[in-house]
């Protein structure tokens, strides 16, 4: 016999409280009498010692095994046989690397999934499965015991966090489409409900967390990119229940640079910046606290590859555009919309279409500025002149400084956004400024034309087309989450990606997107005979807080549609008795007062 | 002013009652009593010689015709009667409240007080309880008003010895009659029936009424560990009162009850049980009758 909810067994721990009514209810109450002499000789008097006060009717004994059966089918008991089809799903996620008393929660699963192997038996047929990046079959054909044990133990942890999944729907669907007699979730989230079918296996504990939650290592403005000044910024986060002096160590590639003490309280995060950094091909900030999981303790980030910010400008007024030339750091190229198809952009760190719209979303960072009415991203409203801002995001890269009292568009024409984004600049007739992020390319559309770029005449439109440089120049450096694709561009024979692990693998031509990005590290792109970086880290602040898991609650029954069943759950009886035994209590309570008067009847009558 | 159960109705009944004696005793007015004196009723008793001196109107013509002696009828004497009225006045009459078990106690002597009055006899009132009071000899109905007033004042308190109580009361009693003697007998079967066999030595005529509260007859405490304390002697006891304990209590009673009841029958002495919560005019007309209280 088991229990699909074993938590509900606590609750019979709480079985003696039922005593203490009983028990206050025995504390003698002083009553007045008119005389002693028959009560002194009749009866048994109540003794001063607490347990002799203890007289327990047998309404208590039918309470007390009312509240023991309630107890008994909320804990859903069944009977059952050992199954032989079964499918285990494997959490491989971050958190499974977290280590306790030596051992990683992989091993500890992995440990556990064993035994149950075991337990199914050689004749057994085993699915296996893991849940990151998402819940993958990890063989077409069911696996014997032993084949299902050497797989398990090839299995490794990825640097990514937990999937979104509904494991509720997910274990009942697996159960239902391939009639395992049994579905076992390994999981480090710890587990409430279970069903018929699926169990839930938790491992590990909650556990004090320190981590690096934030590394960004920028040029200190546009205006001095060619200075090359280097600063960094590292968030650190607290996850425990006790202030900590954590120190920061700020590399760029295995060399120290710089290095920080900070007292981090508990629950909180601390952002410490570092200035003048050296140049590097990449850097990584660290944290020297040893806790339970080691992999948010270091985090990476790569500079863009060039100081100056390479524009390619789209656009059928070249005069305007060509006015940001006058901006340092700006390297320019304009080219007419009809020859943008014939130019090679995998070299710019920025594309604007001015009055124009590409075919599709380019893989750079593009500026779009007011478009026409055939784009994929906004849809604009009827032309305003002379329009006011009403709204603006803030903090915000591309609105600090600006003076929007004085900024003023002779000529606006307000979007409609037609795809989940950001709003950054609001006039009462609509949006002027609409940010996206699509595969971690910012996209930035305008509904007013910022050019030409006039300097210190139109200061405020001049602070505005600064920001949006400097909010693109920035946008390759900023680190990017285990899991997202690397963008490839154009992919020449013997193209190559180096993984964080030192794995080498070889691009084909025909993808534009490098999706295996399960690793926190550096990629390196060989392009030919260059090399481009690229950082990945675990961007999952749940995945970091190790103290209070999500729990897994398999509350929806699981019913396998033509499979045989493995179980016999006789909850319900249970429950049915429980019912039983509450009528039965309150009919027999409430018929005992009624009954009392005849009987008090029937002996006065006999007194008389 | 009479209590509320003295209707006109309910008065104009007691007064068709008479108390029923089983014993003849010396009155001091003529009255409806048989005496054991020889007296000028219509009733016949017996035949005497006649001697000198005689009223010859009482002279037995047909036997001196018969026997040629002369012999004189003798009459009954009837007098009126002197009753005793005794009521119970300790602390246990005041449970649970004076107005529930000493209140129609004293509205059962009130009843009996006022049959007594309105056969011109006479009644005395006494409290059994510690230095107890007794009021003057009331004769006539409109006495009933002082009776009133006699048991208004009175408050139960304390602790009763029967016998003691009775024995201060009865050391001042001069005339033999009708004793009542009206209490809730929650004391040892010795002390009661030393307390009525003092009543018998009196040469009296007794009858004993037993009055309990229905609290006592079927005590509705709640159940669980109870301290019980005794309402004279503030004694407190340690009981666990549950449907067993209660219905021990119930069966006790009931045997002391008996054992009472008992006692009076081989005593001679008139016994009944008034609870309270029974209506009193069907008790006075009912019950006192069949016991031979009235006649």
């Amino acid at each position: 016999m088991e229990f699909l909810n074993p938590n509900a067994l606590f609750g019979l721990l709480a079985l003696p409280l039922l005593l203490l009514p009983y028990l206050v209810r025995r504390k003698p109450r002083r009553v007045m009498f008119s005389s002693l002499l028959l009560l002194k000789e009749s009866g048994e008097a109540a003794s001063s010692r607490a347990w002799g006060r203890i007289h327990l009717p047998w309404i208590f004994f039918l309470q007390l095994l009312l509240l023991a059966l309630l107890i008994g089918a909320l804990s859903e008991p069944v009977f059952s046989i050992h199954p032989t089809n079964i499918a285990i799903i494997l959490d491989n996620s971050a958190t499974m690397q977290a280590v306790e008393a030596g051992k990683t929660r992989m091993s500890m699963a992995k440990a556990k999934a064993r035994s149950v192997i075991d337990a199914v038996g050689v004749a057994g047929k085993i699915d296996l499965y893991v849940t990151t990046p998402r819940i993958v079959k990890l063989s077409a054909a069911p696996l014997s015991a032993t084949q299902a044990v050497s797989a398990i133990e090839a299995l490794e942890a990825y640097d990514l966090g937990d999937a979104p999944l509904d494991y509720n729907h997910i274990l009942d669907q697996l159960a239902r489409e391939h009639k395992y007699q049994r579905v076992y979730l390994f999981t480090d989230h710890p587990a409430r409900r279970q069903t018929a079918a699926a169990r839930t296996i938790s491992v590990g504990q909650p556990q004090a967390n320190f981590a690096v939650t934030g590394f960004d290592v920028r040029r200190a403005s546009l205006a001095n990119v060619i200075s090359g000044r280097l600063e960094a910024s590292v968030e650190v986060a607290n996850f425990s229940n006790k202030d900590e002096k954590i120190r920061i160590v700020v590399k760029g590639g295995e060399r120290a640079l710089a290095n920080r003490e900070l007292l981090v309280p508990a629950g909180k995060t601390v952002v410490a910046s570092f200035d003048n950094l050296a140049d590097q091909a990449f850097y990584q900030a660290e944290i020297e606290n040893r806790d339970a999981l080691m992999l948010d303790n270091r985090r990476f980030a790569v500079l863009p590859a060039g100081r100056s910010l390479r524009i390619l400008a789209v656009s059928p007024r070249p005069k305007e555009i060509a006015s940001l030339k006058a901006i340092p750091g700006v390297d320019l190229d304009i080219v007419a919309p009809s020859a943008y198809g014939e130019t090679d952009t995998s070299a710019y760190g920025l594309e604007i279409f001015h009055f124009a719209t590409p075919a599709a979303l380019p893989r750079n960072p593009t500026l779009f500025i007011l478009p026409p009415q055939n784009n994929s991203l906004v849809d604009l409203a009827a032309p305003v002149t002379n329009i006011t801002v009403s709204n603006w995001r803030e903090p915000h890269t591309l609105t600090r400084y600006v003076n929007f009292s004085l900024f003023r568009p002779a000529y606006a024409r307000p979007l409609k956004p037609e795809s989940a984004g950001e709003v950054v600049i609001e006039s009462p007739s609509g949006p002027l400024a609409f940010a996206v992020v699509r595969q971690g390319v910012r996209y930035l559309t305008l509904g007013f034309d910022p050019l030409p770029y006039l300097g210190r005449e139109n200061l405020p439109m001049s602070i505005f087309t600064l920001n949006f440089l400097d909010w693109f120049s920035n946008a390759g450096m900023k680190s990017q989450a285990t899991g997202e694709p690397l963008a490839l561009g154009r992919i020449e024979p013997g193209d190559s990606i180096v993984s964080p692990n030192g794995e080498t693998i070889s691009l084909t031509v025909g993808y534009d997107f490098f999706g295996a990005t399960f690793y926190q590290g550096i990629y390196a792109r060989r392009r030919g005979g260059a090399k481009e970086l690229s950082a990945r880290n675990l961007q999952d602040l749940g995945e970091s807080d190790l103290r209070a898991p999500a729990a897994i609650d398999l509350n929806a029954g699981t019913v396998q549609d033509g499979g045989t069943s493995v179980l016999f759950s006789f909850w319900p009886y249970l429950l049915t008795a429980a019912i039983l035994l509450l009528v039965l209590e309150w009919f027999a309570s409430p018929r005992m007062t009624k009954l009392a008067p005849r009987r008090r009847a029937a002996t006065l009558s006999m007194l008389s | 002013m009479l209590p509320q159960p003295f209707t006109p109705a309910f008065l104009s009944q007691l007064e068709a009652l008479r108390l029923r004696t089983r014993k003849e005793f010396l009155g001091s007015h003529p009255g409806s009593y048989s005496s054991p004196r020889r007296g000028t009723s219509l009733e016949f008793a017996d035949y005497r010689r006649y001697s000198p001196g005689d009223d010859l109107r009482y002279l037995d013509w047909g036997i001196y015709a018969r026997s040629d002696r002369l012999y004189v009828k003798l009459f009954r004497e009837e007098v009126d009667l002197f009753a005793y009225v005794f009521v119970d006045a300790s602390a246990s009459m005041g449970f649970p409240a004076r107005a529930e078990k000493f209140a129609p106690a004293s509205h059962l002597a009130l009843a009996l007080a006022y049959v007594i009055l309105a056969n011109h006899d006479h009644v005395k009132l006494h409290l059994l309880q510690e230095n107890g009071s007794a009021s003057p000899f009331y004769r006539r109905r409109r006495r009933m008003t002082d009776c009133v007033d006699f048991f208004a004042a009175a408050t139960p308190n304390g602790a009763v010895d029967l016998a003691a109580s009775l024995s201060g009361h009865l050391q001042r009693l001069r005339r033999p009659g009708k004793a009542i003697l009206i209490s809730d007998f929650l004391m040892p079967a010795a002390a009661y029936q030393q307390g009525l066999n003092l009543l018998r030595a009196f040469n009296l005529d007794i009858a004993a009424i037993q009055v309990l509260s229905r609290q006592e007859v079927d005590p509705n405490f709640p159940a669980g560990s109870l301290a019980l304390v005794d309402s004279e002697t503030e004694k407190e006891i340690k009981y666990q009162w549950n449907d067993k304990a209660r219905r021990d209590y119930q069966t006790r009673l009931a045997h002391h009850n008996l054992e009472l009841k008992s006692f009076c029958h081989q005593s001679g002495i008139h016994y009944s049980l008034y609870v309270n919560d029974r209506d009193l005019s069907d008790f006075v007309f009912a019950t006192l009758p069949a016991i031979g209280l009235f006649k």
